[in-house]
């Protein structure tokens, strides 16, 4: 069996291992092996509130663990899908409440740059720009 | 700087400046240019990019160069690399040209763009399509003639593709409006350009939103 432990916030699925280490085996009562798999979150992801703006509805779930690489892209993706966002609607994300990053940037770089207190806030928004 | 619904002309040259002025702080080439009969005036960039990427490659030294033989045995040298390994196609470099103007009827900035390879001949607007960024590509394939149309630049006279502005107030509103934002100060065309640059290839760098909260 494995042992997840993860700190208390909910994390963007991603495909890759990246981040887990095993660290211990410890044998049960019932003579199983048990190892516990803690993820270093803090040292692969960056904590990230979102925000949104004008008429976009609000996220429910408003923290996030998102790993470093993850690009703009990536993340507007995300919200898109989790927002079910129609094919005709735009999103934009903001850091600095103004100031939208090319899609390309990661996040990890948004968090040095822009992070304080811990996390990086960004503010979205949906508009049907082109349409 | 007042962030009331009403961006006149001023308040876009002011913030043209702005912009401009960090932009030679890290030398990142915009420009400011009049035009000799009027005040009207505009901002604009040229880059070269490759086709498809981002940067062009450092030529590679010559076999000559390299190995320090003399030029003949390094001629020779040079042909059997050659053909021994893979030649790749050379990449276009294109040249880009960004304009941004202020437009009295919608009273927001417009972008203008073109590119041209280096001999001069223009891209065409399905070669412009192309260098769309994948996540807008989607959205701007489904009505590509309401958003990118070819127009004669007001100022120069010569034709360039124009980003339509019909739709830009409605996503800088939520922006300038945001409630959220106390005594926050915006330079629009920076908060502006960020949005729609990416769409045509143009990306700002990071510094340029730390530059715009402190301005003004």
């Amino acid at each position: 069996g494995l042992l997840l432990v993860l700190p208390g916030l909910a994390t963007i699925p991603s495909t890759s291992v990246e981040g887990q280490f095993p660290l211990a085996t410890f044998p049960t009562s019932a003579g199983e092996r048990h190892t516990a798999v803690i993820v270093f979150l803090s040292t692969f992801t960056v904590d990230i509130l979102l925000k949104a703006v004008g008429d976009t509805p609000i996220m429910k779930t408003k923290k996030w663990a998102v790993e470093r690489t993850r690009t703009i892209q990536g993340l507007i993706d995300f919200i898109r899908k989790f927002l079910k966002l129609m094919a005709s609607e735009q999103l934009f994300i903001y850091v600095n409440q103004s100031f939208a990053p090319s899609p390309d940037q990661e996040v990890g770089t948004l968090y040095e740059c822009f992070g304080s207190d811990g996390k990086l806030v960004l503010h979205y928004c949906k508009s049907q720009a082109w349409g | 700087m007042e962030q009331d619904e009403f961006f006149g002309e001023k308040a876009f040259q002011h913030c043209c400046a702005e912009f401009i002025k960090h932009s030679q702080l890290i030398g990142d080439g915009w420009e400011w240019r009049t035009s000799k009969d009027c005040s009207d005036g505009y901002m604009c960039k040229t880059h070269l990019q490759i086709k498809n990427g981002t940067v062009a490659p450092r030529p590679r030294p010559s076999a000559h160069e390299q190995t320090g033989l003399p030029m003949e045995e390094a001629a020779e040298l040079a042909l059997d690399d050659a053909e021994a390994a893979e030649v790749p196609a050379v990449s276009p470099v294109i040249r880009y040209e960004y304009h941004v103007l202020y437009s009295c009827s919608f009273q927001v900035p417009v972008l203008y763009f073109r590119a041209s390879f280096l001999d001069g001949r223009p891209l065409t607007l399905e070669d412009i399509w192309e260098g769309v960024h994948e996540c807008y590509r989607t959205r701007l394939l489904q009505g590509p003639w309401d958003t990118i149309t070819q127009q004669e630049h007001p100022i120069l006279g010569q034709p360039f593709f124009v980003l339509h502005p019909c739709k830009t107030n409605e996503f800088m509103t939520p922006v300038l409006k945001n409630p959220q934002k106390i005594n926050r100060n915006i330079n629009y065309v920076t908060s502006w350009l960020s949005v729609v640059g990416p769409v045509v290839g143009l990306n700002l760098p990071l510094s340029y939103a730390q530059a715009a909260s402190q301005d003004m």
